[in-house]
């Protein structure tokens, strides 16, 4: 069974991120409200992938990219960064901190099911 | 499985959350308002005015609102604008941003009602793109805290310096996540929520160690500001006081502190506490494993009672027991009860931005004498209220000219009055002196005849129901009201009734229930029903590999269930087919198993698939003292058909019992 964090401060676009995936099948899906519960949540546990959006309060999409990337056990975690600033500037900042995709919202339900297949360690 | 996934499902959804949003919205701008009339700044609220638009856009563009996203995307720039310079926005910044704001809620109504929204104002799109945020730059803060000042934005260091200035004393502390923690409850999220409560946050900071053990840690570096201790402050991050700094500005003659209106900060010196309500779900927690150990201790009686020993004073002891944890019981859901006063406060806010002067003129009445209500019910039943005095006000008040010429008084009247019933029940009751509803053009549009109220409320509360075309003139309601409904009967478990009188005015009335618990759970599969367990009840799910052999289960004529084993890990494990365990199993091939520990023994039922996992609402059982075992209550998934709750630990010790009989 894969875990998947889900990580948006709307609650409303986690469910939807979620319905969106439920053709994965076999996974289960976690939801962190903000950038610091998301950082708890990796640090304590183990996930296989990660969705995040980039405006949270207190600390944002970025800055959980980096501080992912500056743990050794989750180097290579796959992180889809999923978010409503666009713009190339914005994909450039995010990928540069390390994130694994980057899907700018709004996107179709297909566009994220085939990003997170893509990104998802092939299944056992 | 079909990959078709359609977002329009969430519509519903966008219009509550949109709401909740621009509710936000509204509020932050009136702080920055009443900052901007005192001669200060409050760039928390900018923030926090940023991030509601932000989100409003991201989740129209999931929707397809495309009006919505235009307005929150030019509001958006101009407020990032006012973030950078400081966190300041001026007056005739704020004046266009509520006008804004206002074009969005008016949106997100159309598509409540299933209108199709009207596009954004060309000319407050160009007012938007064309104000300046912010006319002066404010001068930079004075450095304050030498280890934040570098980690701090401008606005960050804003917020400090005008709290500071004020005599507000800031804290600086760090909480250090461990699992240990975590399984107490003690999380960033439940801190962070702690904090906001006591204070107010400014800053908070993940930062990497590395531990004892040489593995790298989390730590969370929290500056805020607020009129708290470092004792109470470090009993939050469960740290202690010398590891709590304050934070002060150096002497200097300051100016009087101002009287800005400090709203989320507690006054000290009250004879009150605030808690963080997911404290008071522990306690009730804990109390319902105590009323199920009473249970116990009665069967126990019972069965000393079979064997011929005397209990009468065990009896008497149980008798006792038992009417102390009622009242324990009654202690602690009134721990959990907020005035109801206090919840219908913001209608007041609500009434004042709907009323147009000189056009449609408005009074609201709130009469909830001293009703009390859970505060999850609260959180949940506001937005019914909200959406039924806005849709007065939209479509029953008629505007004043109408009025003059009905002999109406000017101005209308929405009358929200409250009262508790029976102890256990809440009646709210919103009325309104405005033209009621039209049944015979509500009964042309749904195409079938209405006779009385519960046709009418039938009608009118039916998904997709829409009296755009009569609604203006004619009709006067019937918008948004299914998600009234489910809120009221399906989330409370409530009931939702309608009066209404043509020319006279309507009344909606609700009866939820006072109290309610909420439970994260696993929802899954089982034969041809769905059932729930409690996500903190269940140790692991696992996926039955079609090579892992689950012998059928085997009924015994006494009914016992003989369990097999699996291989796993190190040991064998008990696995027990659930649908043959409740009598339901239609030989589907279980995919799933759960894994619960019963008495430090693990366990594993099969379940046919997992559907998902949410919070949910559990009914509070009519007796907390009448057990049904293995049963911990109902709730619904949103499809209107109620949904057992399972003890899975509890059922599992059924089976036990039944295996060596």
């Amino acid at each position: 069974m894969k875990r998947l964090l889900i990580v948006d401060d709307s609650k409303l676009m986690r469910d939807m991120v979620a319905a969106c995936l439920r053709p994965l099948g076999a996974v289960t899906f976690e939801f962190a409200g903000t950038g610091l519960e998301a950082i708890e949540r990796l640090a304590l546990a183990g996930f296989d992938l990660v969705v995040l959006d980039l405006n949270m309060p207190d600390v944002g999409g970025v800055e959980v990219i980096e501080f992912v990337r500056s743990q050794d056990h989750l180097r290579t975690l796959p992180i889809l960064v999923v978010t409503t600033r666009g713009d190339d500037s914005s994909k450039a900042r995010v990928l540069e901190a390390g994130a694994s995709g980057f899907l700018s919202k709004p996107f179709a339900p297909p566009q994220i099911l085939e990003e997170v297949r893509r990104l998802l360690p092939s299944a056992a | 499985m079909t990959e078709r996934v359609d977002l329009q499902e969430f519509v519903g959804g966008f219009v509550a959350e949109a709401e909740e949003l621009v509710a936000a919205a509204s509020a932050s701008l009136k702080e920055i308002e009443a900052a901007n009339a005192a001669g200060t700044t409050r760039p928390k609220s900018v923030r926090d005015l940023f991030r509601a638009l932000h989100t409003i856009k991201g989740l129209a563009g999931m929707i397809g609102v495309e009006p919505i996203v235009e307005l929150a995307h030019a509001m958006e720039t101009l407020v990032r604008a006012a973030e950078r310079a400081g966190g300041t926005l001026r007056a005739g910044a704020v004046e266009v941003s509520v006008q804004a704001v206002q074009a969005i809620s008016e949106r997100v109504r159309a598509i409540a009602e299933q209108r199709t929204p009207q596009p954004a104002p060309e000319s407050l799109l160009a007012a938007l793109a064309a104000t300046d945020a912010s006319s002066e730059q404010p001068s930079a803060p004075p450095p304050i805290a030498k280890n934040w000042d570098a980690r701090l934005s401008q606005g960050e260091r804003q917020q400090l310096f005008v709290a500071l200035r004020a005599g507000t004393p800031g804290w600086s502390l760090t909480f250090y996540p461990t699992e240990e923690k975590s399984a107490r409850g003690i999380s960033i999220a439940t801190v962070r929520t702690r904090l906001a409560e006591v204070g107010e946050l400014i800053k908070v900071v993940p930062r990497t160690l590395k531990g004892d053990d040489g593995k790298m840690r989390v730590a969370f570096d929290i500056l805020l500001t607020g009129p708290t201790t470092a004792e109470a402050l470090a009993e939050v991050v469960a740290a202690t006081a010398a590891e709590v700094e304050s934070i002060a500005l150096a002497p200097e003659p300051a100016p009087a502190p101002s009287d800005e209106p400090d709203s989320d900060v507690t006054p000290m010196g009250r004879a009150t506490v605030r808690v963080e309500l997911a404290r008071l779900d522990d306690l009730q927690e804990q109390l319902s494993l105590l009323i199920v150990s009473r249970y116990r201790f009665e069967r126990e009686i019972a069965r000393l009672h079979e064997v011929g020993q005397d209990v009468r004073r065990l009896r008497e002891i149980a008798d006792v027991q038992a009417r102390q944890l009622r009242d324990l019981r009654r202690a602690i859901l009134r721990a959990r009860m907020v005035r109801v006063t206090e919840v219908l406060e913001p209608l007041s806010l609500l009434i004042r931005s709907l009323a147009r002067p000189g056009l449609k003129e408005l009074r609201l009445e709130l009469d909830a004498a001293g009703a009390e209500v859970d505060k999850a019910v609260a959180d949940r039943l506001l937005p019914a209220i909200i959406h039924l005095v806005r849709n007065a006000v939209d479509h029953a008040i008629e505007p004043l000219e109408e009025r003059r010429r009905a002999d109406k008084a000017p101005a209308g009247t929405i009358r929200v009055t409250c009262r508790e019933v029976g102890g256990s029940q809440l009646e709210l009751a919103i009325s309104d002196d405005g033209r009621g509803i039209d049944r015979a053009a509500v009964a042309r549009k749904a195409g079938k005849p209405i006779e009385n109220d519960e046709d009418l409320l039938d009608v009118l509360t039916a998904p997709g129901f829409s009296t755009r075309d009569v609604v203006t003139q004619t009709s006067g309601r019937g918008v948004g009201m299914d998600i009234v409904r489910r809120i009221a009967v399906a989330d409370l478990g409530g009931e939702l009734t309608v009066h209404s009188e043509l020319g006279a005015g309507t009344t909606f009335r609700l009866r939820v229930p006072v109290t309610i618990a909420i439970i994260d759970v696993f929802s899954f599969q089982c034969g041809p029903q769905a059932f729930v367990v409690p996500v903190a009840a269940v140790e692991e799910i696992f996926e039955l590999s079609k090579s892992s052999e689950v012998l059928p289960p085997t009924r015994g004529h006494g009914g016992e269930i003989t369990v097999s084993l699996l291989a796993r890990g190190d040991r064998p494990l008990p696995v027990v087919s659930l649908g043959a365990l409740l009598r339901i199993d239609d030989g589907r091939r279980a995919e799933k198993a759960m894994v619960v520990r019963r008495n430090g023994e693990l366990l594993a039922f099969t379940v046919d698939r997992m559907i998902g996992r949410q919070e949910v609402v559990v009914r509070p059982l009519e007796d907390p003292l009448v057990h049904v075992a293995g049963i911990a209550g109902a709730t619904d998934l949103g499809d209107g058909r109620p949904t057992l709750v399972l003890d899975l630990a509890e059922l599992g010790a059924g089976i036990r019992e039944r295996t060596r009989a």
